[in-house]
């Protein structure tokens, strides 16, 4: 991963004092990466979404150390769990997480991507990946958080080279508030049989487990028990 | 092998012969450019040929007939020549050098210099392409970066052979003339008022040495070959202690002028890059090529500033060496 800086594009630093992050700015001594992440302002918000967004995680040591992975979770409207997602990794695994669905409106859509989003396409994900990005895809929104949405077979076959973690995040706090995220990372997904990357019935077959797994993780059974009795990543 | 390299006149095609002179499975090397090269060249043979004239061009490669021809006969527009003369002069050398070295039925591989221009504007959904995304460039210098390639690979497909089109990242550094590095230098930098999108930058040894491992590797099919990292207009010109002056969207033809006049023209694909970004992703290249890393840019950027402050010229008038 390049180092700019003394930033990290996939690595989180620490929080610089605010005089000298200003004379950063001013300055041009920042880094930004070819999504339009800012390394520098993800470091110097991440203590107040730490304050307002906190996360319980469970099995935190499946979480890639480095390289890529895609993180497949459930997702409401609004966007409590990338937020809740992101912190996670941020505390647990000291890496930054780039969420797919970067909105497609001018000043929203760039803040977004400076704080680590990315389009909702096939080919940025595949680009993100690449770069060796842990990367958050969300399954379709669920009115009322009611479980697992729909896996977008696009995205599922640009991901299908790569490590696919089932994850759900939910509430959880009293009367299932988000006064505190519960994050629950599931075992990696692999299939029984071998498929070329990109195939979409590897890709349809992937997303089903992938939903199944999440919409598991959800309904509280054991996160051991949910991924298929293989533990291995991808065979092919 | 014999290797041809088009455009030897320029800052890439002398810095990619000299690599080539070291090698010792590269028995001859020749080249030819409307300019003569820019370092001193040891075992290379240099023809001075202008690119328009084709038939000294035509003459010239089918007395040589090369195995390997790294065509780097592709200009920039505002570069060190007005648009219509690069579209033009890229055109001439591309049909009249690879058309003749075809015909000669020696070919074994061709490589040629291409860009991301190719991918034209950043969209929403491509915001960072890979070579999956399919070229739709918006720019004349695009357009013709595309043409090149189109050339290229309707060579490969009718003799059978490897081909490859490298899509540089703008190529900026201390000797290259550059649109980019001439603006970025100015005092004051025109950027976009309501976006500061993301660009990615090339050093120029990271690519001759790309273009010489592709040549020694064979490498068939377009690859991206883009520095780590990147820069966005404000950020760039503030590491370089400009002043950013926003422009709005219907401003940038003026804003084209004033840079003019303050000694670097700046053609479409520049105000392109400026408006909407220009990365693209460099990974398979990585692979592919076995290299490692490309510099970043911000180390191309640092090495820029470290640079004299522009000379006025008007490129788009004139054509200088």
């Amino acid at each position: 991963m390049a180092r700019d800086f003394g930033f990290d594009a996939d690595r989180t630093g620490g929080v610089e004092a605010l005089p000298k992050a200003l004379r950063r700015r001013i300055s041009g001594h920042y880094p930004v990466d070819p999504f339009g992440l800012d390394p520098q302002l993800c470091d110097l918000v991440a203590p107040a979404f730490g304050v307002f967004v906190r996360v319980r995680v469970d099995h935190p040591e499946r979480i890639p150390a480095t390289g890529p992975a895609a993180l497949v979770s459930n997702r409401g409207l609004g966007v409590g769990e990338p937020a809740a997602l992101g912190v996670a990794m941020r505390q647990y695994a000291q890496r930054r997480l780039r969420v797919v669905g970067a909105p497609i409106v001018p000043v929203l859509g760039a803040v977004s991507r400076r704080l680590g989003a990315v389009s909702s396409s096939a080919e940025d994900l595949g680009s993100a990946l690449a770069a060796g990005h842990l990367v958050a895809v969300p399954l379709t929104p669920t009115w009322l958080r009611a479980g697992a949405g729909l896996p977008p077979l696009a995205l599922v076959q640009a991901m299908m080279p790569y490590p696919v973690l089932p994850v759900s995040v939910r509430p959880g706090g009293p009367f299932h508030t988000p006064i505190v995220w519960d994050v629950r990372i599931g075992l990696p997904i692999t299939l029984g049989r071998t498929y070329t990357p990109g195939d979409p019935l590897g890709a349809a077959e992937l997303g089903e487990a992938v939903r199944a797994a999440v919409g598991g993780l959800l309904a509280g059974d054991e996160a051991d028990e949910i991924a298929p009795s293989s533990t291995a990543l991808h065979d092919w | 092998m014999r290797v041809l390299v088009t455009g030897m006149g320029g800052e890439l095609g002398t810095r990619v012969a000299q690599l080539l002179e070291e090698r010792s499975d590269v028995r001859e090397i020749v080249g030819f450019d409307f300019v003569p090269p820019r370092r001193r060249l040891r075992r290379a043979e240099f023809r001075r040929i202008d690119p328009r004239n084709r038939e000294r061009v035509v003459e010239f490669v089918t007395e040589y007939a090369p195995e390997v021809v790294a065509h780097f006969g592709v200009y920039e527009p505002a570069s060190r020549m007005s648009l219509q003369a690069a579209v033009e002069r890229t055109e001439f050398c591309t049909v009249g050098a690879l058309g003749a070295a075809a015909r000669t039925g020696a070919l074994e591989y061709v490589v040629s210099r291409s860009g991301l221009e190719v991918y034209g504007r950043r969209s929403s959904r491509a915001s960072v392409p890979d070579e999956s995304v399919p070229p739709e460039p918006a720019t004349p210098y695009g357009t013709s970066l595309l043409q090149v390639e189109t050339i290229t690979a309707g060579i490969g497909r009718r003799h059978g052979i490897p081909v490859s089109s490298l899509r540089y990242a703008p190529v900026v550094g201390s000797h290259v003339p550059s649109p980019l590095g001439r603006l970025l230098r100015l005092p004051f930098v025109p950027v976009p008022a309501f976006a500061d999108p993301p660009f990615s930058l090339l050093h120029p040894e990271d690519a001759a040495v790309a273009m010489v491992t592709a040549i020694t590797r064979r490498h068939d099919g377009p690859l991206n070959i883009v520095g780590s990292g990147a820069a966005t207009p404000f950020q760039a010109a503030r590491l370089g202690g400009r002043i950013p002056v926003p422009i709005l969207g219907t401003m940038w033809g003026w804003a084209a002028r004033g840079t003019e006049l303050g000694g670097a023209a700046i053609a479409p694909h520049v105000v392109e890059l400026l408006r909407f970004g220009r990365t693209g992703s460099g990974a398979r290249a990585i692979d592919a090529l076995g290299l490692p890393r490309f510099q970043s840019t911000q180390d191309v950027l640092r090495e820029l500033f470290e640079w004299a402050d522009v000379v006025p010229i008007l490129t788009a008038r004139e054509e200088v060496a």
